[in-house]
């Protein structure tokens, strides 16, 4: 039997579940169902099982089928086990057949996930915190800037975590609607304040078509004038502050870019009243 | 003074607090401290006389305040963007601490009224009564008082204006109070509620380590304080204390050591007497590593047999990294350690895996074996 399954959380739990019940069956992934559709016409024709394509699972009863009551309380630091699926899903050579067998070949020990033993294991640990902290990095130093009204920022990130980043986005901003662009699509958080739905996907070329209001904004020297002021001088730590605020976070707004050049190069305490003569002043 | 001087002079008066919101950090500044929320006095005008202080009255220093709306403003404006987390918000007195509180709840009120759900912490002037406290603690994500130093009569010397035992004791009593009370009340707006924390000013006084550490153990139980905070203190030019050496930096971070050491790794400050020298004063070292040195009868510890508490005395290794290889036992490499956070050149003296040792004390000390 060929079973079908969906490149999301559900659609892997879901495809864990089956696989358990009966280890004998073909998977394959697709992202949609045009996809299950292309990939079938390839295989030729055969009984197939869709799963995680219709409605919502219970997701939070499979994993505890699947891994027992305590699973979820275990992990202090790292997310719990559907957001490892998650996050592992969104990396660039995340495998999700792979997964589904690496999930199962875990059951009822999920500190497995966890721990990095074995070479599998140890490959969607990696995946699951390289995700996780390309997405943290984007919280730290993208920076929105209003576009009529509309917080919006273009993120470039190897893994598709653009979503997650506009739902975080959205929910520190209730009130605005926020835009998140990543590659031709953007995702709009808060699109009831521009008629769309709560949470949406429109092409990237429609975002600049949207319109809440048209306040301008004068942020980027205030941050400038800020930053300095917190700096103690005497404690410049250049190696450690490089480590924290890293290279690619300039790449991410040209806020963090300004940080980041001070960070390498310190803040210059003199300006142009420097050049002019006393008397002159 | 145009709204930008005056915003970068009250800045500039906080930048030794430190964020500690624990959640996103959006920058970090060349010195490496992470900037994680709006930090501002609300004015340097201030009315009290510590003689440490750039901001006591009397000063010849460049004055300034800003409104509840401008900094509700400026707030809005950084968090809109993605700079911070919230408003860290503190003040000079403003004639008295009711007066200071109200326009500080004001900030926090105004912020609220129009849907700001970002982390607020509030910095509360000692002797701040208790009716302001507890307005305070509805908007606020977290609130609490410096104490500035250990006892009484240490704080009459350097903080003439204020009485140790009600204006800071009993609002670190009321805040305790405040927090349980807060963290009770269900569906909190789903709210944080950060603990107790309070600040302490090392080297302004002759106090020794052990006088400072006994009072950050005394007020974990007393007050469940969390964090202490310290900062070291740095002699102002017009200032009663302009003539007293500076505190050397290492001494705030050795500090900082210890207290992990009493919060995270449940010792006493009685546990500490062997980091300190005869007259109470910690070494510039790391306390935990001179602590291990000190009992070679409990090492090296076995990786996969030994408890957690164990464990937690190895240097390098941290309560996750205790918890990571308890769950992930058997270990069998050094690598599996590094990858769970262990920092390997600090543990290695202090471990065993499988009964094989890394390397002992003195080869690690360079004395050769
Ligand atoms: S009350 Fe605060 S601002 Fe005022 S002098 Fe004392 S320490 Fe400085």
């Amino acid at each position: 039997m060929i079973v079908a399954f969906r490149e999301n959380v559900e659609g892997v739990l879901l495809a864990c579940k089956e696989l358990i019940d009966h280890p004998d069956i073909v998977l394959i992934s697709a992202k949609d169902r045009d996809e299950v559709k292309a990939k079938m016409e390839f295989s030729g024709p055969d009984d197939i099982t869709l799963l995680g394509f219709r409605g919502a699972a219970d997701t939070t009863g499979i994993v505890r089928v699947l891994f027992g009551r305590q699973a979820q309380k275990i992990f202090r630091r790292d997310p719990d086990i559907e957001g490892y699926i998650s996050l592992v899903l969104r990396h660039r050579s995340s495998r999700p057949v792979e997964l589904v067998r690496f999930l199962c070949s875990c059951r009822d020990n999920a500190e497995l996930l966890y721990s990095g033993k074995g070479a599998i294991a140890k490959k969607y640990y990696d995946i699951m915190r390289d995700v996780s902290r390309s997405y943290h990095r984007l919280c730290m130093f993208a920076r929105p800037f209003p576009v009529n009204g509309v917080l919006s920022v273009k993120v470039d990130s190897p893994h598709r975590i653009g979503d997650l980043f506009c739902r975080w986005l959205a929910r520190k901003n209730p009130d605005l609607p926020v835009s998140v662009i990543e590659g031709d699509i953007a995702w709009i958080g808060n699109g009831g304040h521009v008629g769309l739905e709560h949470f949406a996907k429109i092409p990237s070329s429609s975002a600049g078509s949207l319109e809440f209001s048209s306040k301008i904004d004068e942020v980027d020297d205030m941050w400038d004038i800020y930053y300095d002021s917190q700096v103690i001088h005497k404690r410049r730590n250049k190696k450690h502050a490089k480590q924290l605020q890293p290279k690619e976070s300039a790449s991410m707004s040209r806020m963090s870019e300004r940080d980041r050049y001070k960070v390498e190069r310190g803040i210059v305490s003199c300006t142009l009243d420097n050049f002019i003569p006393e008397k002159e002043v | 003074m145009t709204l930008m001087e005056r915003m970068r002079v009250l800045s500039e008066g906080t930048k030794y607090d430190s964020c500690n919101q624990s959640a996103v950090c959006h920058a970090f500044g060349p010195d490496g401290r992470c900037i994680q929320l709006y930090k501002t006095l609300m004015t340097n005008a201030c009315s009290g006389e510590c003689t440490y202080c750039p901001n006591r009255c009397g000063r010849d220093a460049l004055r300034a305040t800003l409104s509840p709306e401008e900094i509700v403003r400026i707030t809005w404006s950084f968090y809109r963007r993605n700079t911070i987390e919230g408003l860290f918000l503190s003040s000079g007195v403003i004639g008295d601490a009711e007066r200071t509180a109200e326009q500080q709840l004001e900030v926090a009120r105004l912020l609220r009224s129009q849907g700001f759900t970002g982390y607020i912490h509030i910095r509360v002037m000692p002797g701040t009564p208790k009716y302001l406290l507890e307005q305070i603690a509805d908007c606020a994500n977290k609130f609490g008082v410096n104490a500035e130093t250990t006892s009484s009569v240490n704080y009459s010397e350097i903080c003439p204006n204020f009485d140790y035992q009600s204006d800071v004791l009993q609002r670190l009593q009321w805040t305790r109070d405040l927090i349980k009370i807060k963290r009770r009340e269900a569906g909190f707006g789903g709210r944080v509620i950060g603990a107790n924390d309070t600040q302490f000013v090392v080297g302004a006084l002759q106090e020794s380590d052990r006088e400072i550490i006994g009072t950050v153990d005394s007020f974990m139980d007393r007050y469940e304080l969390r964090r202490p905070y310290f900062m070291s203190f740095d002699p102002v030019p017009s200032t009663p204390l302009e003539n007293n050496d500076p505190s050397p930096l290492w001494r705030e971070v050795r500090l900082y050591q210890t207290s992990y050491l009493l919060k995270d790794y449940g010792l006493r400050a009685s546990d500490l007497d062997p980091v300190l020298d005869d007259n109470g004063f910690l070494f510039d070292a790391d306390p935990k590593m001179l602590l291990a040195s000190c009992s070679p009868e409990m090492f090296p510890v076995d990786i996969n047999s030994a408890g957690r508490d164990a464990l937690l005395r190895v240097p390098g290794i941290g309560p996750v990294g205790a918890d990571r290889i308890i769950r992930s036992r058997p270990v069998s490499s050094e690598k599996e350690l590094s990858r769970m956070g262990v920092v390997l050149a600090r543990a290695r003296p202090f471990i065993e895996i499988n009964g094989k040792k890394q390397t002992n004390l003195f080869s690690f000390a360079g004395v050769g074996a």
